[in-house]
């Protein structure tokens, strides 16, 4: 049913519309971020005896999650994991029971998402993850240190956001012409619009599963664990503080 | 182009293995582009109106090892490749596993029974027609269910377990093999695998593409039946629109090992309400050490249908389902 | 009176051709250089062609060339519903866009496979009443109806008419056509029992074995036309018309057809044939089209399904008082049939109603092709009204064949709409032969006994068809050997309707059988005209026209043998193949002797002068050839008056398993009422073929549509569920009144049709016995219906649907 990026199938009357991503893309995503992942692992490691030393986690700590947003995020990280896994399982030729878990983990998704967009509006500081224009010079002048989240970290953020989104926005009108609980489909969305959405789910797909190596990589990564241990416990000590970022932009309260 | 009938056999490789190694051989070559042919029922119709287009056909039913009835330590064996009429009609099945010799010689028709084959009959494909027609249907690796709609034409579809599909497990015998707890001999050129009639068959929550659990470069060799469930009762009763040349609407298999009018144990499976023959476990052992009577039968037809999810035309083989293990169950 | 052949069995000249497979059918012939083509058929409901890409096809060795609409309508297609021998605006899915011809088959596919043809998509409609809803889609272009000499027009009803209709209400709306007689609302204000219902039949195809498969090519300015058809020269003489060439210079060749049923009968109804014959002319090569079963199911037609509201009210005393009917037809993709009318004119022919009204419309929707099926509109409305009278009977507590044999029709009695008389009518002796030979007064005591999950349904029905017609022409010719030619140009359909009408001519001249020829099979024989072979009309217009030529010979044997050996034509006779004089029969000439004389004489009695007048222009031709190759009598048989009905009665005995929905048939009697019995194997084989038919149509044929897209379903033999050996009884007994009609010179009228509707009726009124009087108002009867209806399940008939039966 066609080759390259895009599937095409026959719609009901014969005529050629879009079935969704190609599938042999995820080979080449997962290739192409496990080279990349490894050829950033080696020039750091490399670069390792340059770095200047490891900033110690004792001394004072400060907050840099509070409790609601990491279970937030691991709640994330859980439902879009499952995801990954329960959609690809079919396409690799595993045969698991895969559809139920994941239209319940995307719509796990779908409220934690919604949830965590309210209270980042209205309760947390938006500010410190938009992205500004001087946030670009920031991995070019190692004199310029960020506020609460790095260069980086807000990009990770926003290509999370619009990937997440697009799977979330897409795999909602695909729940929608599955049977569920709630409802019997209907088959009401037309073919070529149809082969469009499950296209977008999949490329979206592609996109999260090497924004998520990249993100497991970099939490994992020696430099940055602290960051995941914040993840877990909420808070950073004043050294890594200080080390990573400008106290001026972000004076985060104690930590308990 | 899609044109709506082509109806005539495009070119395509015929191999025609005369040993099982040859056979496996060719299967591990071809993969999924070598077709397995038995009698060809299921085979011709997709090959000639192009709806699925295999390079290679390999042909079965000249390996004898593969065909023919045998007695082995603890039961029968039956090669894949035996035809339906002498299924049907051998004394050995007949005097112990009749249910299966009921089954099979309510296949179809006797010019069917004739050359199609009990591997052909139990994994066959779907029969839904939107699927036959050559739809890119889930199915058939598509996005689409067009028969799980509102107007779709669904009456001879899926009660339960159904997942985006809706078709249903067509075969006569395999609900009788389900029954005798038989189990699938299925060789490969690298390995030999003995998978339980049960477990044999998967239905589109876990392989949306494929009616049972073989690998494309897998046959299947032979059905074993072991003597646990020889001589018991059988019931059997395939009810279609027609009685000769058709699909059931529901199909039931049941054995029953009853003493002085108890039912100590039985195995009671339906097809065609289910993408695999469906076993009612729950019914089984409901009944089992209870009294055959007219008010078991009736409880029991009830409980066989719980779950049960109709679309809207085939609310019918509810009731049908129910009536048909009552009569399983009275006997 | 005492027949030499008539009432008599006989074998029939292709019995042993059939039985050993030397006769040939259209696709056993071959040419050298014949190549084969193949259809690209639309795949969508309805559309336009925008464009055809086939350079790619083309190209491809072992492709000779392409036909497409523009082609065979150089000068545009007719704006016209009816079938089109190939179309650039298909109206159904399946319709033929284009043929390409190839060195085989499956060359001819792959290059099928190759061509784009570029559509725009058009609104569909798979159910007449959503198009008649305002705003609803039109199933053609330019309207959903078509109006004879006017064209296309749009029938819409307001949303509230067609809720209302839909919920089982009188419609509200104007019909096309009304048609009424007696005093409608007199008869239902005396009626002591009123039954108003919404009903639905089900229109499927004619399920033909012979799929209408075609052979042509061109030698020395003929087109030669291997082909199929119910009506060989009738149907000859439309096809000249369709390819385009005229009829002296098309010889149609068609020995064997495996089965017509009405969709065979006429040209219009196979213009497909017309496809090899332009491709040859296009490529000169002789072509073999080969159809498949999809395409004879598509293109093939299908009978006009119902989706009507019927009204019938009855007397104290069981008279049927008052029959209302307001029927929406489909008329399918291409146009139908007038089933409706028909089916209305039935129950005022077969239960005699006081005042009877008709109202109707025709619809079209973008499926099969409709047309005349086995008694177009008697045989579904026999299956609505049986079960109804059996209520009315049970109502008025009047037994069930009492309530028919008081509405009967007699001799003397006028029927239809138009209040025509009938030429004889034995329907009183019928039903009593049908109660005798199938026990009724022991049987209805069955009804609804119960055995375990089992209850017993009696039924009884009766069918009915005109049954004949006449103005065509006989052919008959002698040589010196002294045998009887006898030229027929009615199909060899299975029917042997083509040697028993034959019989008529030898019976007159008292030959003997073996000393008789059937001169058929190709038009290069030089057969007269006949009527097509459809409305169970061969063996009464064509014994006519036999008949009527035989009496010509006879009387010019007179004249030669009285000028040759003296006396008046009228004091001789025939026998033993002489003529002689009645006086002293060893006065006289053998046959060969006669027609040598014939020979010599030439003139009138070689077809060279004083032909009859009216002579169709197709026997013109035909007796132009022949002319002084041979001793000749020749006839044009006049019109007849009067209504010549085909009835059959049906009793039945069946056991509905009230747990697994299934129906079997115990027993089944039909017997005929069709004049003076011609051929009584025949006429057997009739009534059980029939019997089968019916069968289906009461409890399994379908023909499903995905009203989503409007895709054909049911594609082939499974997916339609004809009856199979195991679903008709073992034996279905026959018998026959056998009383002469006055208006056929052997007194035999038709009865095809009318075999099935009885059954049918029969059928459909047995199974609302069994279910303790339960009407479905709807044929078919099906499995799931029935355990629906048990178990109490109302969600799955959808009213008025126009198949029930989903798929």
């Amino acid at each position: 049913m066609g080759e390259g990026i895009v599937r095409y199938k026959r719609d009901v009357w014969g005529e050629e519309v879009i079935l969704g991503v190609s599938w042999d893309l995820l080979w080449v995503v997962a290739v192409a971020i496990l080279v990349l992942l490894a050829a950033h692992a080696i020039i750091m490691a490399a670069l390792a005896n340059k770095k200047m030393e490891k900033p110690s986690d004792a001394g004072r700590r400060v907050l840099r999650h509070e409790s609601i947003d990491r279970l937030f995020h691991w709640v994330m990280a859980a439902s879009i994991l499952v995801l990954i896994l329960t959609g690809i399982a079919p396409i690799i030729g595993l045969r698991i029971s895969w559809l139920n878990i994941h239209w319940i983990s995307g719509l796990l998704l779908t409220f934690v998402v919604t949830f965590h967009i309210i209270r980042s509006l209205f309760w947390q500081d938006f500010k410190s993850i938009i992205l500004a224009p001087r946030d670009f010079g920031e991995p070019f002048d190692s004199a310029k240190k960020p506020g609460k989240y790095s260069f980086e970290q807000k990009g990770m953020h926003w290509a999370v956001t619009v990937v997440v989104l697009a799977v979330i926005v897409t795999g909602l009108l695909m729940f929608l012409q599955i049977d569920s609980p709630f409802w019997d489909r209907t088959n009401s969305m037309p073919e070529d619009q149809l082969g469009l959405v499950f296209l977008l789910h999949g490329l979206s797909t592609l996109a999260l599963v090497a924004l998520a190596s990249a993100h497991i990589y970099f939490a994992l990564r020696p430099e940055k664990i602290f960051y995941t241990r914040s993840m877990i416990s909420g808070w950073i000590s004043e050294d890594e503080m200080t080390a990573n970022h400008d106290t001026s932009r972000w004076s985060p309260k104690e930590a308990d | 182009m899609v044109a709506t009938s082509h109806d005539v056999m495009p070119d395509i490789e015929l191999y025609q293995p005369t040993d099982e190694e040859n056979a496996l051989a060719l299967a591990n070559t071809l993969g999924a582009d070598g077709w397995l042919v038995g009698g060809g029922q299921d085979t011709y119709g997709w090959l000639k109106d192009r709806n699925k287009n295999p390079a290679a056909m390999i042909e079965l039913t000249q390996i004898d090892a593969w065909k023919g009835i045998k007695e082995i330590a603890d039961g029968i064996e039956i090669g894949a490749v035996t035809t339906l009429t002498d299924i049907a009609n051998n004394p050995l099945v007949q005097s112990r596993y009749a249910l299966l010799a009921t089954a099979a010689g309510k296949v179809a028709s006797p010019q069917i029974r004739n050359v199609g084959t009990l591997g052909g009959n139990l994994i066959q494909d779907a029969r839904c027609w939107y699927y036959r027609r050559g739809l890119d249907c889930y199915r058939a690796g598509g996005n689409i269910c067009y028969a799980d709609s509102p107007e779709g034409l669904n009456r001879e579809h899926a009660l339960f377990g159904a997942s985006r599909c809706v078709a249903v497990s067509p075969s006569d015998t395999a609900p009788a093999l389900v029954a005798l707890d038989a189990t699938m001999v299925v060789a490969s050129s690298s390995r030999e695998r003995l998978i339980p009639a049960q477990d044999f068959f998967v239905g589109p929550e876990r392989d949306i593409v494929n009616m049972t659990v073989l690998n494309d470069d897998e046959i299947l060799t032979a059905v074993r039946i072991p003597s646990t469930w020889a001589n018991a009762e059988f019931y059997f009763e395939k009810v279609a629109d027609r009685n000769v040349w058709d699909f059931a609407l529901v199909n039931i298999a049941a054995s029953f090992k009853v003493s002085g009018g108890s039912i100590e144990d039985a195995r009671i499976v339906c097809g065609a309400v289910e993408c695999t023959p469906r076993r009612l476990e729950s019914v089984e052992s409901a009944i089992r050490g209870q009294q055959r009577s007219e008010e078991l039968a009736a409880s029991a037809g009830e409980m066989a249908t719980e779950g049960a999810r109709p679309l809207n035309y085939n609310h019918f083989k509810v009731p049908l389902m129910q009536n048909l293990v009552k009569r399983a169950i009275r006997g | 009176m005492a027949y030499m052949h008539i009432g008599k069995d006989f074998v029939p000249p292709d019995v042993a051709g059939k039985v050993t497979g030397r006769i040939k059918y259209s696709e056993d012939y071959t040419r050298e250089g014949m190549v084969y083509a193949r259809l690209l058929t639309s795949p969508i409901p309805h559309a336009k062609v925008v464009s055809i890409d086939a350079s790619e096809a083309l190209a491809m060795e072992g492709v000779f060339g392409i036909l497409t609409a523009d082609d065979v309508y150089p000068d545009g297609e007719a704006n016209s519903t009816g079938l089109k021998i190939l179309t650039n605006e298909p109206t159904l899915v399946g319709e033929p866009i284009l043929a390409v011809a190839a060195v085989d088959e499956k060359t001819a596919e792959t290059a099928i496979a190759a061509i784009t043809v570029t559509f725009e998509r058009l609104p569909f409609v798979m159910d007449p009443v959503d198009s008649l809803e305002e705003g609803g889609p039109d199933a053609y272009n330019g309207g959903n109806t078509f109006v004879f000499r006017e064209g296309f027009a749009q029938e819409k009803w307001t949303s509230d008419q067609v809720a209302s209709f839909r919920a089982g209400n009188e419609p509200t709306a104007e019909p096309a056509a009304e048609l009424s007689y007696g005093d409608l609302e007199a008869g239902f204000a005396n009626s002591a029992f009123v039954y108003e219902t919404p009903f639905t039949t089900a229109g499927y195809p004619h399920m033909s074995m012979e799929p209408r498969s075609a052979m042509a090519y061109w030698e020395d300015g003929k087109l030669y036309l291997h082909g199929t058809s119910q009506s060989l020269t009738a149907l000859a003489d439309g096809m000249a018309g369709i390819v385009g060439v005229p009829k002296e210079d098309l010889v149609f060749i068609n020995a064997a057809t495996g089965g017509g049923f009405g969709q065979r009968a006429r040209a219009g109804s196979i213009p497909s044939m017309a496809i090899p014959a332009k491709l040859s002319q296009k490529i000169n090569r002789p072509v073999m089209m080969r159809c498949t079963r999809e395409e004879e199911f598509t293109i093939g037609g299908a009978r006009q399904g119902f989706q009507g509201w019927i009204k019938l009210g009855f007397k104290q005393d069981g008279t049927m008082a008052a029959a209302d009917l307001w029927i929406v037809s489909d008329n399918g993709g291409k146009g139908g049939g007038g089933d409706a009318f028909s089916a209305t004119n039935a129950i005022s022919i077969v239960y005699q109603a006081e005042a009877v009204r008709f109202r109707g419309v025709s619809i079209g929707s973008n499926t099969a092709h409709r047309g005349a099926q086995r008694g177009p509109g008697e045989n579904q409305i026999a299956a609505i009204v049986s079960p109804i009278l059996d209520k009315a009977a049970e109502e008025l507590g009047i037994d069930r064949l009492e309530i028919r044999k008081l509405n009967t029709p007699q001799t003397g009695d006028v029927g239809g709409i138009n209040r025509q008389p009938f030429t004889s009518a034995y329907m009183p002796e019928a039903l009593e032969q049908a109660a005798t030979a199938f026990n009724w007064e022991e049987r209805i005591t069955r009804s609804r006994q119960r055995n375990g999950s089992k209850v017993t349904g009696i039924g009884i029905g009766q069918g009915y068809h005109n049954a004949g017609r006449s103005g065509m022409d006989g052919i008959i010719m002698m040589g010196p050997d002294g045998r009887l030619r006898v030229h027929n140009g009615v199909g060899n359909l299975g029917t042997y309707s083509y040697a028993s009408t034959s019989r008529a001519a030898a019976e007159v001249l008292k030959m003997p059988w073996d000393r008789c020829d059937v001169i058929t099979g190709r038009t290069d024989n030089h057969l007269p005209i006949t009527s097509p072979q459809d409305g169970s009309n061969s063996i009464f217009t064509n014994t006519r026209t036999c008949f009527g030529a035989a009496q010509d010979m006879l009387a010019k044997m007179k004249e030669i043998a009285a000028a040759d050996l003296g006396g008046d034509p009228a004091d001789y006779d025939v026998s033993n193949e002489r003529v002689h004089q009645i006086a002293d029969d060893t006065v006289g000439m053998t046959f060969g002797e006669v027609a040598q004389r014939a020979m010599e004489l030439g003139g009138k009695y070689t077809g060279e002068a004083e032909l009859p007048e009216e002579l169709a222009e197709w026997t013109q031709i035909s007796v132009s050839r022949l002319a002084g190759s041979g001793f000749m009598g020749v006839y044009h048989d006049p019109r007849h008056s009067n209504n010549p009905p085909g009835f059959t009665v049906t009793c039945t005995e069946i056991e509905l398993d009230t747990e697994t929905g299934k129906i079997e048939i115990l027993d089944m009697v039909s017997i005929a009422e069709c004049g003076t019995v011609v051929h009584p194997q025949g006429l057997k084989n009739q009534l059980v073929g029939g019997g089968v038919w019916g069968i289906g149509m009461s409890v399994l044929e379908r023909h499903l549509y995905d009203p989503q897209n409007g895709l054909p379903a049911s594609t082939g033999y499974w997916q339609s569920k004809i009856p199979t050996y195991l679903d008709t009884p073992l034996k279905i007994d026959t018998g026959w009144v056998d009383l002469p009609d006055p208006e056929n010179p052997v007194g035999a009228r038709g009865v095809g049709e009318p075999s099935m509707g009885s059954v049918s009726a029969a059928l459909n009124a047995a199974v609302s016995d069994a279910l303790d009087g339960h009407v479905f108002n709807a044929t078919p009867v099906t499995t799931d219906m029935i355990v629906n209806h048990i178990a109490g399940i109302s969600e799955e008939w959808v009213p008025l649907a126009q198949n029930n039966f989903r798929g």
